[in-house]
């Protein structure tokens, strides 16, 4: 027990190290556009910028989870499409309680049967996921079949659109959910655990810890963030199609990586994913105001991707490669 | 610890029992499917749409093969797709522009090897885990193809560039070949030859050959160099199936080589696995996609039957280990 | 024959012949192999209910052909290789690259089953009849539509579809010819939207933080229109931007009655779907199709929305002969 905490300190430590270098990264690009672009620091600009990044932490914040122990989610953007057609569906036909818990439950059992695969099967994450990701894609094209539903009552839209405090409710919700996320990741035994799995998932089980029951409840809590996610998209968009979601993936992952999570495990941590989509949310948000081509965007993204890893190894000054 | 060495692969007659003994789920799998749809449908078995189906998983199987190699050493490579595509429409241009093909083979396949030197330098030298690298270059791969077209496919190919397709030698049709050929090679590399003995180690234990002072990063990088080289090969079967280039035709295409690599048995821990479980792997989808078809199975039910394919074959191989 | 017989003969013939030759039943039903570009798409939707409509009139078979990944090359190409052995009656087919799908369509032609396409033309192939318009036109009338409505003078921002899409290529260019047609208006920027609502929806807000006046907006779907016209209400922007889209989806429909978006243009999928489905078993029946049907490119506004329905299944169908005849 004492050598996992000790272990589990030096990750912390890590990652508040992760986490100072990318609010460099972020100053650097936050002073680079408000050079180049005028109306960059706009208070409707900066809160854009941080509702999109909202929307994207959402949208990763299980995956960082699941990261974290090593693994990978490649259903987070399929899970978040199937949850929205269930709900979509019951909420145009009148029954928005039934349509949010349908949609809430549709994203824990896909997750569970991730969690089957992974920890009970024993399956590679990144097959074991991919083959839920066309499972759950196909029964949302089965559900849908080619239909697009739309809007949607204004009560739910409030936690798409709506703004409380003078704040953005997204925003809010994301904040909570980094919270809550954060607290269960350092200041609960299962965080620990997470951790412990992540770095050394053999002596995670010689010390003791059901490896299996913990995979298992990380990728179900990662199918249910990612419905989760998908009713704030809902409310935010006003309509659903069988195709939503689709893109979703690779921005994910990315925006977890950028924020300092190795896809080895055992290091990131929930604010790092946080970060990790406000730099993506800037990136897209500065190509706009730039207007950077369209044909350069993907390659632009890619260098930023790219940068943001090498200024983390060098500035960390050791490999992330678990050698 | 253990220092893993590779076991080399021998083909005789027990060694081949023992290897269908430990064969990928996929294999059982393709035979199961090969016999089923045979019954079930008059069209599988036919040498047109055998042929058909060998065409089909061409490209796919080359690029799987790359991907074997970079798996091998416990990497992964995302930007294959878009590697493919920017390949495939600089060949085209260059063709379009008057330059000989064997120009436009060499240059395309130097894109392929540049963009292995890229993301092998990044992994093997610097350090950074291959996941998030090439998802990098994937962008700027991408980037540079529609660029280079402006977003248009570069189509009125000169008429012997569908050879690369349509062509025979040996009565064996190009594609069909080139998967051949290549295989053997790869074959060679892997079980003969320096590179495959320090592949099979990076993926075992890279550490331990660091320190035992071997020239690791040059055989690392070269294993991605090798992927994008295949996949530059690929590119040419790609455009002269369709008579165009496209910049982004390559979309999709490095999950799908992925996940042909994993179901022919190579598991991304610990570089265990082989080429032959790639070829079956590309094969298995293949032949599942096909037999989708010919029966008519609806496309909404063909996502996620191919879902359950996928997650059958990796469960076979998996309640067989434990 | 005796003179009794030779009258049978007469009547029988005459009273085939009266008979309306489209509906003869054959002993085998008619396999029409229907292609579609996805299954996400509801504008495929659309095509798909107006073709079920016309194989039901016409009682063939209809089988829905679309890639498990939407709009993907490399997909559509082994779906027309699969069912070329699969033998169909004939071939609707829309192509998700009209350059790439060429030497596929080739493969159709060469093993002599009839192709009718609609919706995106081909060249160097042979079409029994091709119906429908064509991207680039439909953007270059919608972009028109809208221009005209402006009065020729004012800024417009661009949302483009997926880089590298050949629609999005084609509906860009008929947007440039409507641009210079308009010397007047002027492009502020185009940034693609990726044809999906959200990353344009969130495009479109980091542009209004650039560009504090925008006239009107050149949508290049209405999945996206339908988000920019909405991002534009919560902003309090809507009565100084019109936005314009493409396909005519129900969402859009509804979004143009309620007044929040100004306009779109049909592609009438359903129309041509149905005309095409048509074409093909005509064809089939020997009886004459022409090479060529071109459907009138529709801007649906405020001022016509009433005479539109909402939902593919509700439209009635085009008549045949009226279409034909109205194609001088």
């Amino acid at each position: 027990m004492h050598s996992i905490n000790k272990t589990h300190l030096l990750k912390y430590s890590k990652e508040n190290f992760f986490i100072l270098s990318r609010i460099l990264s972020i100053l650097i690009l936050i002073i680079f556009l408000s050079i180049v672009s005028p109306q960059f620091l706009g208070w409707n600009n900066i809160l854009n910028i941080f509702r999109q990044a909202s929307i994207q932490f959402l949208i990763s914040a299980g995956l960082t989870l699941v990261i974290i122990t090593a693994g990978i989610d490649l259903a987070v953007g399929a899970i978040l499409g199937l949850a929205a057609c269930l709900s979509a569906s019951l909420i145009v036909s009148g029954h928005l309680g039934l349509g949010i818990v349908a949609g809430l439950i549709s994203g824990l059992f896909a997750g569970a049967l991730n969690g089957l695969l992974v920890a009970f099967g024993r399956i590679t994450p990144f097959i074991a996921t991919y083959g839920v990701l066309w499972i759950a894609g196909g029964i949302g094209y089965v559900f849908m079949k080619g239909e697009v539903l739309h809007s949607f009552p204004p009560g739910f839209r409030f936690i798409g659109t709506g703004i409380l405090f003078g704040i953005p409710v997204t925003i809010l919700i994301a904040g909570i959910i980094l919270v809550i996320l954060h607290l269960l990741l350092h200041k609960t035994v299962f965080g620990r655990y997470i951790y412990a799995i992540g770095g050394n998932p053999i002596a995670a089980r010689l010390s003791g810890i059901s490896v299996k029951s913990k995979l298992f409840y990380v990728y179900t809590l990662s199918g249910l963030l990612s419905s989760f996610a998908a009713l704030v998209i809902m409310a935010r968009v006003n309509s659903v199609d069988s195709s939503i979601g689709e893109e979703l993936l690779l921005p994910a992952i990315a925006a977890v990586c950028l924020g300092g999570a190795s896809l080895f495990g055992g290091v990131g941590g929930i604010a790092g994913t946080a970060i990790g989509a406000l730099i993506l949310a800037l990136v897209i948000n500065g190509m706009n105001l730039l207007g950077v081509p369209s044909f350069w965007q993907s390659g632009v993204m890619g260098a930023i991707i790219l940068g943001a890893v090498l200024a983390d190894q060098y500035g960390s000054g050791r490999s992330l490669i678990k050698s | 610890m253990i220092i893993k060495t590779h076991k080399s692969e021998n083909i005789n007659s027990s060694e081949l029992v023992a290897y269908l003994k430990k064969a990928p789920g996929a294999l059982y799998l393709l035979a199961f499917m090969a016999i089923a749809l045979t019954i079930w449908t008059p069209n599988f078995f036919s040498l047109n749409n055998l042929t058909n189906v060998a065409l089909q998983v061409s490209v796919l199987s080359i690029v799987a093969l790359g991907m074997t190699i970079v798996i091998l050493t416990e990497g992964i490579e995302l930007s294959l797709g878009p590697v493919l595509g920017l390949c495939g429409v600089s060949a085209g241009l260059l063709v379009l522009a008057g330059y000989p093909l064997l120009i436009a083979i060499l240059v395309s396949m130097c894109i392929g090897a540049l963009f292995g030197v890229l993301n092998g330098a990044l992994i093997a030298i610097v350090g950074l885990p291959p996941f998030i690298v090439t998802l990098g270059s994937f962008g700027i791969a991408q980037s540079f193809a529609i660029v280079l077209t402006g977003g248009d496919s570069v189509v009125g190919l000169p008429e012997y560039f569908r050879w690369f397709n349509d062509g025979l030698f040996l009565s064996l049709p190009i594609p069909i070949l080139t998967i051949i050929t290549i295989f053997f090679i790869t074959w060679i590399l892997l079980y003969r030859t320096k590179f495959g003995r320090y592949i099979f180690a990076i993926g075992g234990n890279r550490l331990a050959l660091k320190l035992a002072g071997a020239n690791v990063n040059f055989y690392h990088i070269g294993a991605y160099i090798f992927a994008g080289l295949l996949t530059a090969i690929a590119a040419f079967i790609m455009t002269a199936r369709n008579n165009s280039a496209h910049p982004t035709i390559g979309v999709g295409l490095e999950f799908d080589a992925i996940a042909a690599v994993i179901l022919g048995g190579t598991s991304f821990e610990k570089g265990v696995g082989g080429i032959a479980g790639t070829i079956v792997g590309a094969l298995a989808i293949g032949v599942l996609r096909n037999g989708l078809n010919l029966i008519g199975v609806g496309t909404e039910w063909q996502v996620a039957i191919i879902g359950v394919v996928i997650l059958t074959a990796v469960g076979i191989d998996s309640l067989r280990k434990n | 024959m005796d003179r009794r017989n030779f009258i049978k003969y007469n009547i029988i013939v005459t009273l085939g012949g009266l008979a309306n030759p489209i509906f003869a039943q054959g002993n085998k039903p008619i396999t029409i192999a229907f292609f579609v570009k996805n299954v996400t798409n509801p504008f495929w939707k659309g095509c798909r209910i107006g073709a079920e409509k016309a194989a039901k009139e016409l009682g063939v078979s209809l089988e829905v052909v679309a890639p498990t990944k939407p709009d993907n090359i490399e997909e559509q190409t082994r779906l027309v290789e699969d069912w070329i052995v699969k033998k169909p009656d004939a071939f609707v087919f829309v192509p998700v690259d009209f350059k790439a799908l060429v030497p596929s369509i080739q493969k159709v032609n060469k093993a002599g089953i009839p192709v009718v396409g609609y919706n995106n033309r081909m060249t160097d192939v042979d079409f029994v009849s091709y119906i429908g318009s064509d991207d680039e036109l439909i953007e270059y009338e919608a972009s028109t539509f809208l221009f005209k409505s402006m009065g020729g003078k004012g800024k417009i921002v661009h949302i483009d579809g997926v880089p590298a899409a050949s629609t999005a290529q084609a509906r860009k260019k008929g947007l440039e010819r409507a641009l210079k047609d308009f010397p007047g208006i002027e492009l502020l920027v185009s940034q693609p939207g990726q044809y999906r609502r959200l990353p344009a929806v969130q495009v479109f807000e980091n542009l209004m933080q650039r560009y504090p006046e925008i006239d009107g907006v050149v949508s290049a779907n209405d999945d996206m229109a339908v988000g920019i016209a909405e991002a534009l209400i919560s902003a309090g922007r809507a009565n100084k931007t019109k936005v314009i889209g493409v396909d005519g989806i129900p969402d859009a429909l509804a979004a143009i009655s309620a007044g929040k978006m100004f306009a779109t243009a049909d592609f009438s999928g359903h129309d041509q779907a149905y005309l095409a489905v048509h074409a093909a078993v005509r064809n089939l029946r020997k009886l004459p199709v022409p090479k060529e049907i071109k459907l009138p490119i529709v801007i649906i506004s405020k001022q016509n929305i009433s005479s539109f329905p909402s939902t593919p299944e509700e439209r009635s169908v085009p008549s045949w002969d009226k279409t034909i005849a109205s194609q001088k």
